[in-house]
């Protein structure tokens, strides 16, 4: 237990480090963008006759951007506020950015997380079963199916399915993540227009990372079944049921890494899918604000995603050390 | 320690392969890896079966278990195991429950045969489960002293993962989980192949003592003749699919009559003398295309080669201490056994009923012809 304390300490530190390293590159990024609107704000609040000390500091206050100052004393100002997680306002509608991120979050992480948890479901069974029918024409045909699936970017099966369930025959809401007309609440309207305008989006990220499933766990299960320890728990006469299970936990193993990595990484591949279907998660929060030069949105987006994908690193990493002996020993000894 | 080690009122099991043919299914059509193979384990003995890599010495061991694995299967033949009867009948959990319960099987060192996600114990529980033991703590206990006797510290390797053994011990504990359910017949599949010289010499030790503590029927499988001089009481020879030479350890190497087995010790560089006394056979093993559908298949690399061996299979059949298939060296030796009396009457029907059956080209008639007269006239 101590092995595995140490190295989540670890790894939070890196983690740490790295989200340190993207918030100065995203400083850096904002900070040499054409379009400041803070500098524009601060020369029309001049304009409107306020005293360069006022309109600096309402600015500063609404912004977390001084207008004026050297860079490095922006930057300070500017990491000094995360460290209190303070992220501003958006200069464009003056709400918080953390309720922004908080509202956008739920549309993004709910369906990709559904699409996800049943893409990784139905790939990892269907993968176990192309592995021991490999060789016959089902077995061919699965193969075949996950590896055109994984050639298919997520946006281009987003329009596709667009195509097809709004436009061609259109049972589903083309956008949107809920019809309007209904009273926000736990009433069966709004829940049934929640779920069908979720339908599209979710089964996106479920069909663009199927075929991966498919592939990845295929080819584990085959690698696994070639392993001299399957045969020799045969030859000891072990039950079936005990085989499936070795197969099964050592074949799933190098799978949950890519999950959890994978899950991180719908969260900023949400961008194209939320776009088409006009739905208001953090893809299309972070459009949006990089059109409006809502600085603030933006660097808070980009913190989010950054934090998402570090977290899933580590919490992989971690669930790696409790179901893998070898790291996990490996730790202890350390 | 012939028949004086009696674990059970019956005596220990031995085994008993006739007319083993063992295919593989390739692009060419099924190709024997095994052909017509017959052997008897003696109660209470090591037996050592060495041949080079692709001889079939691992498919034939994998039969004693009718675990041979796909594409390959068992053709004919059958494999009696005393008090299982015919290995090769056996199906469903009646197999499995062989496997392990009366045979065990131990793997190469080298190999992983554990489970990398589990403890050794943990794995030992699955075991006890699959076989239906009742009294788990004694099989636990029963693990524990085996691990002593080889000299481990039973608990802590019960508690261990595969990966904190070294390879002498992960081989101890193949050989404990193949004897810890009390299997009479075991099989050693290049028990020391992979591990150094003072592990290897270990192993061995272990080998024969457990063998002789326990009158187990054991069979070594190996492409070291050390190991069969070190280990075994009866040594067998395979080259292509055959066996080609069997017979008590000291006899056929101090000995050995087939033209292989012969080539094979002079290959051996002696620890005194010059290394250009050990010399190598002269060409390759066959592959399993390569081998000859019939005659010798050891003919393109033998010195003693004559036109029978092109044509008609040499019987392994019995010349005084030992078994062996050779048409150069079988005819010498006096017939003085039933078996080997029947089994010569059987040379020429077969080489006739190839013939009759229209499956080899008409040349081969007269040789057929020529081939019995030899035998009769050898024989007489």
């Amino acid at each position: 237990m101590k092995g595995i304390a140490r190295r989540l300490a670890g790894h939070l530190a890196r983690g740490l480090v790295m989200i340190w390293v993207v918030l100065t590159f995203t400083f850096v990024i904002v900070s040499i963008m054409p379009g400041d609107p803070v500098q524009a704000e601060y020369e029309l609040l001049l304009q409107q006759g306020h005293s360069p000390q006022q309109a600096e500091a309402q600015t500063a206050m609404l912004h977390r951007f001084r207008p004026t100052g050297s860079v490095l004393e922006q930057y300070l100002e500017y990491m000094g506020s995360l460290l209190r997680l303070d992220l501003g306002q958006s200069v464009v509608t003056r709400v918080d950015v953390s309720t922004i991120l908080g509202e956008a979050t739920r549309w993004t992480v709910i369906p990709v997380l559904i699409g996800t948890v049943l893409s990784f479901v139905l790939g990892v069974l269907i993968g176990v079963y192309a592995a021991i029918k490999r060789s016959g024409k089902l077995g061919d045909a699965l193969t075949l199916s996950g590896s055109l699936l994984r050639g298919l970017p997520d946006f281009v099966v987003a329009l596709i399915l667009a195509a097809i369930f709004a436009t061609l025959w259109p049972v589903l809401p083309r956008s949107g993540a809920v019809n309007i007309l209904y009273e926000p609440g736990f009433n069966l309207d709004y829940i049934l227009s929640l779920g069908q305008h979720a339908i599209l989006p979710i089964a996106t990220y479920a069909i663009s990372s199927y075929g991966g499933w498919i592939l990845a766990m295929k080819s584990s299960v085959v690698t696994v079944l070639g392993d001299d320890f399957i045969l020799a728990a045969e030859l000891r006469g072990m039950k079936r049921s005990v085989i499936f299970r070795y197969i099964a936990r050592n074949a799933i193993l190098p799978l949950f890494t890519i999950f959890a990595l994978s899950i991180a990484a719908l969260f900023s591949g949400a961008i194209f899918v939320e776009r088409i279907f006009n739905y208001p998660g953090l893809g299309m929060l972070l459009i949006n604000s990089i059109g409006r030069r809502d600085i603030t949105v933006m660097t808070g987006a980009f913190l989010l995603i950054t934090a998402a994908v570090i977290v899933a690193n580590i919490v992989a990493d971690m669930f790696y050390t409790v179901i893998d002996p070898r790291v996990r020993r490996a730790g202890d000894a350390a | 320690m012939t028949l004086t080690t009696p674990m059970s009122p019956d005596g220990p099991p031995s085994v008993r392969i006739r007319d083993l043919t063992v295919v593989y299914r390739t692009a060419a059509g099924e190709l024997p890896a095994v052909r017509d193979v017959s052997m008897d384990l003696a109660p209470g003995t090591v037996t050592g079966l060495v041949g080079e890599s692709g001889s079939g010495k691992s498919t034939l061991a994998l039969s004693l278990l009718n675990a041979v694995q796909p594409p390959g299967r068992i053709s004919a033949g059958s494999v009696d195991i005393g008090g299982l009867g015919d290995v090769v009948q056996l199906r469903g959990d009646k197999l499995r429950q062989a496997r392990g319960g009366q045979i065990g099987y131990v793997f190469q060192a080298a190999q992983n045969s554990l489970n990398p996600l589990k403890t050794v114990g943990k794995q030992l529980l699955d075991l006890g489960r699959s076989h239906d033991v009742k009294d788990l703590r004694a099989l636990v206990a029963e693990a524990r002293d085996l691990l002593a006797r080889m000299g481990l510290d039973g608990a802590r390797v019960l508690d261990s993962y595969q990966h904190e053994l070294s390879g002498g011990m992960r081989q101890r504990v193949g050989i404990m989980l193949a004897l810890v359910l009390n299997a009479h017949v075991v099989v050693l599949d290049e028990p020391t192949t992979a591990l150094d010289m003072i592990t290897q010499a270990n192993i061995l030790e272990i080998i024969r003592e457990i063998h002789a503590e326990r009158g187990l029927t054991t069979l070594v499988i190996t492409h070291d003749i050390g190991v069969v001089a070190e280990v075994a009481d009866e040594i067998a020879v395979m080259y292509g699919g055959r066996l080609v030479e069997q017979g008590p350890v000291r006899a056929v190497l101090g000995d050995p009559h087939h033209p292989y087995t012969r080539g094979l010790i002079q290959a051996i560089p002696r620890l005194t003398g010059d290394i250009d006394e050990a010399q190598a056979l002269p060409g390759r093993p066959p592959t399993l295309t390569t081998i000859p559908d019939q005659g010798c298949v050891f003919r393109s690399r033998c010195a003693l080669r004559m036109d029978v061996c092109d044509t008609v299979d040499p019987l392994f059949q019995s010349t005084g201490d030992r078994m062996v298939a050779c048409h150069a060296v079988a005819p010498a030796a006096t017939f003085t056994t039933t078996t080997s009396e029947s089994e010569r009457e059987m040379t020429p029907s077969r080489a006739w009923s190839g013939i009759g059956s229209g499956r080899r080209e008409p040349a081969a008639d007269g040789d057929g012809v020529v081939a019995r007269e030899t035998n009769e006239g050898d024989s007489a």
